[in-house]
């Protein structure tokens, strides 16, 4: 039986580690679901109340993106695991993970404290999320299309 | 404020009703979400052509729909008012404190020409030649420019979240927007006081000005452009106040108490120009008040609509201590009652319910100190007596002589020996009496003066020839043991309205009445809980008959 390279050994760590960190922040956003789902079961003011609309708005996206990222992150894990020559980088493995960590992270600080009609300072960390995000799925598709 | 007419802006059940007042009868029909009014004489055949509802104006307290008319934007009140607490409808001539008799308070076009002036954002009412009127509005609704000026530049400006986020971090406040908040007092108040004040054109320029193009005030102003405030002992303006004592002879009767104290509902500005506690530069409206929920420790909303829309904590003397601290530490001393008690409350003494409108009483927004004067001058009912219903006017002259060093007035034999309240009740005027058929229903005023000898007097202004009078004293009758579920119409006909006080006078009289329960001599009543009958028919005979309108 063959041993596997080191190049073949770093790629497998990547690809593990976007499973890990997928399947973790999974648990974890989707724990959020819940907690939200409590703060409506309990009609809780400080989520729910006519002026705290934005808090709702952020709380809801943090929950969506990051369960939807964390989703990514386990995709792009199998992918590098199941297909053949594919390659996922260290660059572009830590890429999502950033994203995944700041884009819901971004809508989960800015729902904290809201300035009326826009959300807390912690929205400014959505950007880079979503600019790492699109770095990160766009050099997967190339790579992906070099394989052909 | 005004909305357009919809299911969800009108009340319910209306695509079901039928109402007549006046020799009119009236049905409204439901097509897809549109309503529609038909009417007919009683005595005719057929229904006429249907008009539309296009808006509905009021509160959460009352609501009146507005109909069509096919002249322009001309619209024509529904002669009937929804009174939202009782789900009931009623003719809108017996929703205000008016005379008897007065069947066309809102003509056509006066939503036009008068109410759109105040229950919808920036109107233009247009007029074009006769009845005619092609008016427009901003919003409908009370909206964000009507407090916080015009908002086409911070809109725009405001496009930029990098200038939104430099506010948040920096000043926090946006020079592209007026906070009322941050004004002085005056000018903060006077951003309410637009619509919430009595006031008058200062000439017929402005008034066309402000018919064609809407308000030239702007939240942040120092005066209200081509209006002024009227108050009627001030010197200002008194050209236009001349003017209008000619032309209107009614005008300040309808609006104030003789010394120039607002008297009805919805001028509050007025009061709390004239109060003392004006002069200092700080005090407004939003010292008490709040219109947007922002503090913590609110209730709920419909709490808090029902409240005043005061911020937490100031239905309390928290709202007066805010700037007269040190009274907290000397309340008993300055009151002469317990501390917990009702006559300890700053509320009840210097802001008591002698304004009215909407069919209740509401506190007086003049910050004042209770006099016998006021009483026996002016006809307005003092604090005191508002509370201590079962006393005298001259008991009220004793106290405020030993406490406060008043002067002894001098009194009648009968405000001597027979309660204010009695008398205000029997042979007061109208806008007297329904402040008492309210104030009986007073629970503070009840624990202090006992309730068993409110019944038959509250039973008797259940035939009071004011409409309004009739509906306080049903709901105020409703506070009372034994007639919580009592249920009245009071906008029906004499007959039916004596028949109907008579069969709750027996019922008192023999079913709810305590027969031990002993009357103070100043109630009238002897220890069988009937009147003295030469005195009271006396005091009914000289009840003041002149016609009062209120014009809230």
């Amino acid at each position: 039986m063959r041993r596997p390279t080191p190049r073949v050994r770093t790629i497998k760590k990547n690809a593990d580690r976007n499973l890990r960190f997928g399947w973790w922040s999974l648990l974890i956003f989707l724990s959020l679901g819940g907690a939200l789902e409590t703060l409506h079961g309990f009609k809780i003011g400080w989520y729910l109340d006519v002026g705290n609309e934005m808090r709702r708005l952020m709380f809801t996206l943090a929950h969506a993106h990051g369960t939807l990222l964390a989703v990514v992150n386990i995709i792009a894990g199998l992918t590098a695991r199941n297909i053949e020559r594919f390659e996922l980088r260290p660059s572009i493995s830590s890429a999502l993970i950033w994203a995944a960590i700041l884009l819901p992270g971004g809508f989960l600080l800015g729902g904290i404290v809201t300035y009326g009609g826009d959300p807390g300072l912690g929205v400014w960390l959505v950007p880079v999320g979503a600019v790492l995000l699109f770095y990160s799925i766009a050099r997967i598709a190339l790579d992906l299309s070099k394989l052909r | 404020m005004t909305q357009v007419a919809t299911p969800a802006s009108l009340p319910t059940n209306m695509d079901r009703l039928e109402l007549a007042f006046d020799g009119t009868k009236y049905k409204v029909e439901r097509r897809g979400d549109a309503f529609f009014v038909r009417k007919r004489s009683e005595g005719g055949n057929s229904y006429g052509d249907a008009q539309q509802i296009v808006l509905v104006t009021g509160s959460h307290t009352l609501q009146v729909p507005w109909l069509e008319t096919g002249q322009g934007r001309t619209l024509e009140q529904f002669p009937f008012a929804y009174i939202v607490a009782e789900k009931m409808w009623a003719p809108v001539t017996e929703t205000f404190l008016m005379p008897p008799g007065l069947k066309d308070y809102y003509p056509i076009g006066a939503w036009n020409g008068a109410c759109m002036d105040c229950h919808v954002t920036q109107g233009q009412s247009r007029f074009v030649e006769g009845n005619k009127w092609d008016s427009n509005v901003a919003e409908f609704g009370i909206a964000c420019e009507a407090c916080h000026s015009e908002g086409g530049q911070h809109i725009a400006l405001n496009r930029n979240p990098i200038r939104r986020f430099k506010i948040y971090l920096t000043t926090k406040s946006d020079p592209t927007m007026t906070n009322p908040s941050r004004l002085r007092g005056p000018d903060s108040a006077l951003a309410c006081g637009q619509c919430h004040s009595v006031w008058a054109f200062n000439n017929m320029t402005d008034k066309i000005d402000f018919n064609r193009h809407g308000s030239g005030f702007r939240p942040g102003g120092h005066d209200l452009a081509q209006r002024f405030v009227v108050q009627p002992n001030t010197s200002d303006h008194s050209d236009q106040k001349d003017f209008i004592r000619r032309t209107e002879p009614g005008f300040f009767g309808n609006r104030f108490w003789g010394d120039g104290m607002i008297r009805v509902t919805g001028r509050e500005f007025n009061g709390v120009q004239a109060s003392p506690c004006f002069r200092g530069g700080e005090f407004s409206c939003i010292s008490c008040h709040e219109m947007h929920l922002d503090s913590p420790g609110h209730p709920d909303v419909t709490t808090w609509a029902r409240n005043g829309q005061l911020k937490p904590k100031m239905e309390s003397d928290a709202a007066c201590l805010q700037c007269h601290k040190d009274m907290s530490a000397r309340l008993v001393e300055h009151t002469h009652h317990p501390a917990d008690s009702s006559g300890s409350r700053c509320y009840n003494c210097h802001m008591p319910r002698t304004t009215f409108g909407l069919l209740h009483a509401m506190r007086s927004h003049q910050v004042s100190s209770p006099t016998v004067r006021e009483s026996t001058v002016y006809g307005r009912p003092n604090a005191c007596n508002l509370c201590h219903l079962d006393q005298t006017l001259a008991w009220t002259a004793e106290k405020l002589h030993a406490w406060y060093n008043q002067p002894m007035a001098d009194l009648s034999r009968d405000d001597q020996t027979i309660a204010a309240a009695v008398q205000w009740i029997l042979k007061g005027d109208a806008g007297q009496r329904v402040l008492m058929a309210w104030g009986f229903g007073w629970e503070s005023a009840q624990k202090i003066a006992g309730r068993d000898w409110l019944y038959p007097y509250l039973i008797y202004s259940l035939t009071d020839p004011y409409a309004a009078v009739r509906f306080d004293a049903w709901k105020s009758l409703q506070t009372l043991p034994g007639f919580s579920n009592f249920s009245f119409n009071y906008t029906v006909t004499d007959s039916v309205l004596s028949e109907a006080a008579g069969r709750a006078y027996e019922k008192w009289l023999h079913e709810v009445r305590n027969p031990n329960a002993v009357y103070r001599p100043e109630t009238l009543l002897d220890s069988n809980g009937r009147w003295q009958q030469d005195i009271f028919q006396r005091l009914r005979t000289e009840r003041d008959d002149k016609r009062i309108l209120l014009a809230e």
